[in-house]
């Protein structure tokens, strides 16, 4: 199974050296056998007597996480769908895109992109699972941008990765938590553990955390808009990744949690309002679409919000109809993607409003496109797949039960209604994309290319899925034995078995609101006409895309307008605001901790000389912020040095006396040389607010250093370590003055390192002033 | 007493000495520095092998006994964050010959770097918090040296606004220790946490105040919210080569600082400095970057502001103060340095590669460059922390710690600011790197390879702390669970 | 008298800070300086003023001064003068080549 999972990764990375080799053969008849074997492994699997089976390789053990592989009902079917598909897609993909392409990029993200599906699906783990998960948008984002020299491309690809990539992190923040209320990173581990799960503290959390993850993926109302754009990419993509594979990631990940949380209210309620919704309103975008691809990805959404919905029933009927329908949908939407890429292909145009009268050019697309169109419409046929599953949403909508509360009561009656509602608009855009196509007027002059029939091996893919859709239509149960029932297991938990019929009787419900359905909806398409202006303006002006453009828009004008508010390059606005942080916090830190301590103590007398020199400093200090003259105020500043110089000495310093004598002396001069050339200081003619901040700033420093200072100084908490230097200054360090000795011996690192400072300094002057003159000199 | 300890700051000095006698050969130079760049890093790997297999090696300075002379710690993170950083530094002296002029390297580039390492090192090593403040002022004068480095107009005007920030924190940074000396009577961080401890309760609120000072000190450096302003003009004026040193460790060693202090000395009120403090700036911190990295137009100013929201994920560990919190911080760390350097180098490829750095007349630089693009590619996913890459290993470990602690708005700010520094940088990709080949894009191929090449050693490291975490988590499980107990790194500075 | 040096600092450092938030180089390395001057004499301050003879080991003298605190004055004075010192130069190669002293006008923001 770990082979099945990796071998289209290591494919995609040999891929780029093959498509450089072999320039006559094109690159997909190489890869094709990769996904077709996988499909054949999992094949082996089917029948009625499955059993699980389960690989585990360790990883990270320190965080739990193991690639460890499960396969089960639901695991196997969406295997099958991926690799099965994935074939199809492959071979289709050889003929939608020729050898000048850059092949070699295009199967890397699709081979990525395999690899990250089927670890997806198979993986028990969380954390494997998210990060297969993130590559499924990361490999869709590079497949939407493959034609990335298109605007319309990268426009849609930042959207699918965006909004994806969202759900990609909140369904981590689920799975985190999930970990740390159960203590397990495995799913099946997490499932038995379900009542602590839902009794938890964090429950809301959780779900929200997961169901935004599902729902974002699976493209469900409102963060559908993503993927009408993702339908810029290749049509093979869109008919694997955007309607098959990836955008069911979502679906499979509600199904796969569903156990837990199938007895919670909120879960179905969310689940069937979001599900429904959907379904409506995307059935009803997708008739008002001109581009056969955007109909289709509109129906695409639709369909996954019927399944959403039907996963949030809950019913083990429901939940069989769902996995039921996960299958048909990948088989007739699959081949109708690729009869609309090979309408594309072969006319130039996927606009409604040009094409039409196809059926006499091509014939086998048409035919294929009739079964494809009908089996999503769910006209009630036997050989129709579409139809079985329809009926069976229709009936998981009425049997509804097991709830209490008003609100539920009456979404419950409200259910069926909005079903029919939406399957309405799912047969008028079904028609409307055959009829539209096919038949009617055909338009020559509207058409870039002669249509004509597609070559034979581009229709064997839809060819295959389109009789799919008639086998399972006819053997439903054959199907129902071998997978589905077991995929209904896994999710539900508990035995589904169920028969499928096709015929329920004249007095059965479902089948009437299927014929209220085609009855409806032959009259909605009959009359189109008529409804044209309404669709056209419903919804109007207000649309999710708008809301996502905005905050795409807003958020670079929004950040650059904050940023450049305070990012002035003013050193003055940074350091006001530095130290108002700084005296802020500061101050309020020490409040909220009653850290002051005015209790004076252990001081040193007051004596008259020292108080002169102080004051004689705390005048010239404050000189230096009125000096007008430059030399002046340089001046000043060298008596505040040489002030503490004589402070020095008094206290004791002599070698700091010395050196600060010294080099008050030099700076004084250095400060003399460079700003002779300088303007001479001016008078600040700032306004008072201005001056008053200034103020205010300064002098909230001040006195936060003075209280500090005062309430570090009478709060002694242990005595200096002093004593030591003193004791063993000329026994341990063979000198009598002890700064001297600790300088240079017990504290050598620092002075070693002080002279490199110095050393750095000297070279950086004199890198600043040669490199100078030597450009000069060019 | 073992010696070792100090070698990884000796030795760069010694090497900064050499080459400042022959600025002016430079083919020597070149040749000589990167060659003792690698034995360096293979000694320091070799050292970093001897902390992890027999515990902390101190070196007490000068052979005098802690605390009265200064003692040099290599313990777990410490000797993991100086061999970060010289891995870091390994890849940008293979880059510097390809992106600096001939002027700029006779000018002490060598020196200067080297007096970096030097000066970082010390910075990560030293137990002693005068020391410490030496070793700033040392790899603050380098990058000094380096910022003004080719005297452009801007970048004389940034160096001068980025001087007098640093210097005015350094002085706090000296008053602070003033300060320190007089509550404890001490400098050395081992003996200052042992006096600081034996505090009474009720006493302790001074301390708390000095604690924040000193955060504040350290968070000038680290660039923490509302302190960061400084950074991203004066980062982005120098050579792409100074930025990602600047970017990869200068951030870092305040962040090391604050992780050092805070979970050494004040950690008596956590509750109020960690859990309150720590986090709220943290978040603050995450969201004001990436509102900055998306408010430009500027390739190198997008991925310098991206360094402020990794700082808040750095940050928000420390505050989570726990076992997941810290080691996710020191992965994050870890991890962020590599990256952050890997993505300053292809972003000075990327310049050179399209002939300017405004995103909005780039397009197209895949089509001539497409290693340098994929590069990119993978670095942004890295940074916005998408497993199996290095950045999700640190990122789950914040999660969770943030999550098992209940700080849901925490998490939910740290996933939103993911995906939007997700979204600054794959911006640069789909707008530079996607669409019709620009003009005037360079037609020298070979100086763009050549600066692409050292990032692909950084990724491969990335790549590695991801696939590979399981190789690295148990040191920085060993790493948490020791900075949570004090004891074995006072023990091992005063009484080793 | 430690009260009063401690009030001395907080001048300087109030001083200090008053500068560094004008415009012009001179005013802006003035308030440096003075800030550095009032960090040395805190460090010196905490140590404890006036209790003794000079460190320097001496017959008969039992009262020395804390040597520590000079020792550290001594490095950051030699530091600060290093970092001044570079600082002057940048601010006058600053000015020469942006014609300015005035650090409101080089604010330079996205224009290069």
């Amino acid at each position: 199974m770990v082979y099945a999972v990796f071998a289209p990764l290591i494919f995609a990375i040999i891929i780029p050296f093959l498509s450089r080799i072999k320039h006559k053969v094109h690159t997909g008849w190489l890869i094709l056998p990769v996904p077709l074997l996988i499909f054949i492994y999992f094949l082996q699997f089917v029948g009625s007597d499955f059993e699980t089976a389960r690989q585990t390789i360790d990883w990270i053990p320190s965080l739990n996480i193991a690639l460890d592989f499960y396969l089960d009902g639901l695991s196997l079917l969406f295997a099958l769908l991926i690799s099965g598909i994935g074939t199809l897609v492959v071979l289709y993909s050889i003929y939608y895109l020729n050898k000048e392409e850059q092949l070699g990029h295009f199967y890397t993200y699709l081979y990525i992109f395999m690899s990250s599906m089927l670890g997806v699906v198979l993986s028990d783990n969380v954390f494997v699972l998210y990060t297969f998960w993130e590559f499924t948008s990361l490999s869709s984002f590079l497949l939407i941008g493959y034609w990335h020299y298109r605007e319309k491309s990268r426009y849609g690809a930042l959207k699918s990765m965006l909004i994806t990539v969202l759900g990609g992190f909140s369904l981590l923040g689920g799975v985190i938590l999930l970990t740390i209320e159960t203590g397990t990173t495995s799913i099946r581990g997490m499932i038995e553990q379900a009542d602590l799960i839902v009794n938890s503290d964090y429950f809301l959390f959780i779900l929200i955390f997961l169901l935004l993850g599902a729902f974002t993926k699976s493209a469900q109302f409102p963060f559908h808009i993503w993927l009408p754009d993702a339908m810029e990419a290749p049509t093979p993509v869109s008919a694997y990744l955007h309607s098959a594979t990836m955008v069911k990631a979502g679906i499979y990940l509600m199904a796969r949690f569903s156990p837990i949380f199938s007895e919670v209210p909120l879960f179905f309620i969310i689940l069937s309002i979001f599900g429904l919704v959907t379904l409506a309103w995307a059935s009803y975008m997708a008739v008002r679409q001109t581009d056969l691809k955007g109909s289709l990805a509109f129906s695409t959404i639709s369909q996954l919000g019927m399944i959403m919905a039907m996963l949030g029933f809950g019913t083990s009927y429901a939940v069989f109809a769902a996995v039921f329908h996960i299958l048909n949908h990948a088989t007739f939407k699959g081949s109708l993607f690729m009869v609309a890429g090979i309408v594309d292909h072969e006319t130039g145009s996927r606009d409604i409003r040009k094409l039409g009268g196809l059926m006499t050019f091509m014939p086998i697309s048409a035919t294929l496109a009739i079964f494809g169109t009908f089996s999503m419409a769910g006209v009630p046929l036997p050989f129709l797949n579409g139809f079985y599953s329809k009926e069976m949403f229709f009936e998981s909508a009425l049997d509804l039960g097991g709830y209490s509360g008003a609100f539920i009561e009456s979404l419950i009656t409200a259910i069926p209604i909005i079903a029919v509602v939406g399957s309405i608009f799912t047969f008028v855009y079904s028609m409307y994309l055959f009829f539209g196509t096919f038949r009617g007027e055909y338009k020559e002059s509207e058409l870039p290319k002669k249509p004509h029939e597609a070559p034979f091996m581009m229709l064997v893919p839809p060819m295959l899925l389109v009789i799919g859709v008639m086998v399972i239509g006819l053997f439903p149960n054959m199907f129902n034995q071998a997978l589905i029932t077991h995929s209904a297991d896994a999710v539900y938990g508990d035995e589904v078995a169920k028969d499928i019929k096709f015929w329920h009787g004249w007095d059965s419900p479902a089948f009437q609101m299927s014929l209220i359905v085609v009855a409806a909806g032959i009259l909605l398409y009959l009359t189109k006409n008529k409804w044209h202006h309404i669709y056209r303006v419903i919804p109007g002006r207000f649309n999710f895309n708008r809301v996502y453009d905005w905050m795409v828009e807003k958020i670079e004008s929004v950040s650059n307008r904050i940023t450049t508010a305070y990012m002035t390059g003013s050193l003055r606005l940074y350091m006001i605001l530095i130290l108002t942080a700084i005296i802020t916090i500061t101050a309020g830190a020490i409040l909220i901790s009653d850290g002051f301590n005015f209790e004076v103590q252990d001081l040193a007398p007051i004596t008259a000389p020292e108080v002169i020199v102080a004051s004689i400093m705390a005048i010239a200090a404050i000189g230096t912020t009125v000096a007008r003259n430059r030399i002046a105020a340089i001046l000043i500043l060298g008596v505040v040095g040489y002030g503490l110089a004589i402070l020095f000495v008094m206290y004791s310093a002599p070698d700091l006396a010395l050196t600060q004598l010294i080099i008050e002396t030099v700076t004084v001069v250095l400060f003399l040389l460079c700003f002779y050339h300088l303007p001479n200081l001016t008078t600040n003619n700032n306004s008072i607010v201005h001056k008053g901040t200034n103020v205010l700033v300064s002098i909230g420093y001040g006195v936060l250093m003075l209280v500090i200072g005062v309430t570090a100084y009478n709060s002694r908490f242990a005595d200096t370590i002093s004593n030591f230097f003193m004791e063993n200054t000329y026994e341990l360090g063979g000198g009598h003055n002890a700064v001297n000795v600790i300088l240079v011996d017990f504290r050598g690192i620092d002075t070693l390192f002080e002279v490199a400072v110095l050393f750095g300094a000297a070279l950086g002057i004199f890198a600043m002033i040669k490199l100078r003159q030597d450009k000069g000199a060019k | 007493m073992n010696n070792l300890a100090i070698l990884p700051i000796i030795l760069p000095l010694l090497a900064s000495v050499i080459v400042a006698f022959i600025p002016s050969k430079l083919n020597i130079v070149r040749k000589l520095s990167q060659a003792l760049m690698v034995i360096f890093l293979i000694i320091v790997g070799y050292i970093a092998w001897l902390v992890y297999h027999n515990g902390v090696i101190v070196t007490q300075g000068g052979g005098w006994d802690a605390p009265f002379g200064i003692s040099i710690v290599a313990d777990y993170l410490s000797i993991l964050l100086v061999l970060t950083t010289y891995i870091i530094a390994t890849a940008a002296v293979f880059y510097a010959p390809h992106s600096l002029s001939d002027q700029q390297e006779k000018f002490y580039f060598y020196t200067f770097y080297f007096l970096l390492i030097s000066g970082v090192s010390g910075a990560f090593l030293t137990g002693d918090l005068f020391n410490l403040f030496v070793f700033f002022e040392v790899l603050l004068m380098a990058s000094y040296g380096l910022i003004v480095l080719g005297n452009g107009k801007a970048q004389l005007r940034e160096s001068l606004k980025y001087v007098l920030v640093n210097l005015f924190s350094s002085m706090l940074f000296v008053t602070t220790i003033a300060f320190i000396y007089s509550l404890v009577g001490t400098v050395n961080m081992a003996h200052i946490a042992e006096r600081v401890e034996a505090i009474p309760a009720e006493q302790q609120g001074i301390i708390t105040g000095i604690g924040v000072l000193l955060f504040f000190v350290f968070a000038v450096k680290a660039a923490i919210f509302p302190l960061y302003y400084w950074l991203p003009n004066s980062y982005v004026v120098p050579n792409p080569v100074i930025s990602a040193l600047f970017g990869a460790l200068l951030t870092k060693i305040g962040i090391y600082s604050i992780f050092r202090v805070y979970t050494l000395i004040f950690v008596h009120d956590t509750a109020f400095t960690h859990q309150q403090l720590f986090i709220w700036l943290a978040i603050f911190t995450m969201l004001f970057g990436v509102i900055g990295a998306l408010s430009t137009n500027n390739v190198k100013l997008i991925v310098t502001y991206n360094i402020i929201p990794a700082i808040g994920f750095i940050l928000m560990g420390i505050g989570l103060y726990s076992e997941d919190g810290l080691a996710g911080s020191v992965y994050y760390l870890m991890h962020d340095m590599v990256v952050k350097a890997a993505l300053f180098f292809l972003i000075g490829a990327l310049v050179v590669a399209a002939g300017t750095k405004d995103l909005s007349k780039m397009s197209g630089v895949i089509q001539r460059f497409p290693l340098l693009g994929w590069l990119f590619f993978l670095g942004t996913i890295v940074l916005a922390g998408v497993p199996p890459f290095s950045g999700f290993i640190g990122k789950l470990l914040l999660l969770r710690g943030a999550l098992s602690q209940e700080y849901f708005l925490l998490t939910i700010v740290a996933l939103l600011s993911s995906l939007l520094i997700l979204l600054s940088m794959i911006r640069i990709f789909i707008r530079g790197f996607w669409g019709e080949k620009m003009e005037g894009m360079t037609n020298d191929n070979r100086k763009v390879h050549a600066l692409t090449i050292p990032a692909v050693f950084l990724l491969a490291i990335s790549i590695f702390l991801g696939v590979g975490a399981e190789y690295v988590l148990p040191y920085v499980d060993t790493i948490s669970t020791y900075l949570l107990d004090r004891t074995e790194y006072i023990s091992a500075v005063l009484k080793g | 008298m430690e009260i009063i040096m401690i009030v001395l600092a907080s001048i300087l450092f109030t001083t200090g800070v008053y500068n560094l938030l004008q415009k012009q180089f001179l005013r802006i390395i003035i308030g440096t300086a003075l800030i550095s001057h009032g960090a040395h004499l805190f460090i010196l301050t905490m140590g404890k003023l006036k209790r003794g003879a000079p460190p320097v080991e001496d017959y008969g003298v039992s009262n020395y001064a804390d040597p520590l605190p000079q020792a550290l004055i001594l490095t950051s004075i030699v530091i600060s003068f290093g970092v001044t010192s570079f600082l002057l130069v940048l601010a006058y190669r600053t000015y020469k080549l942006n014609n300015t002293d005035n650090m409101e006008k080089l604010r330079g923001l996205n224009n290069e």
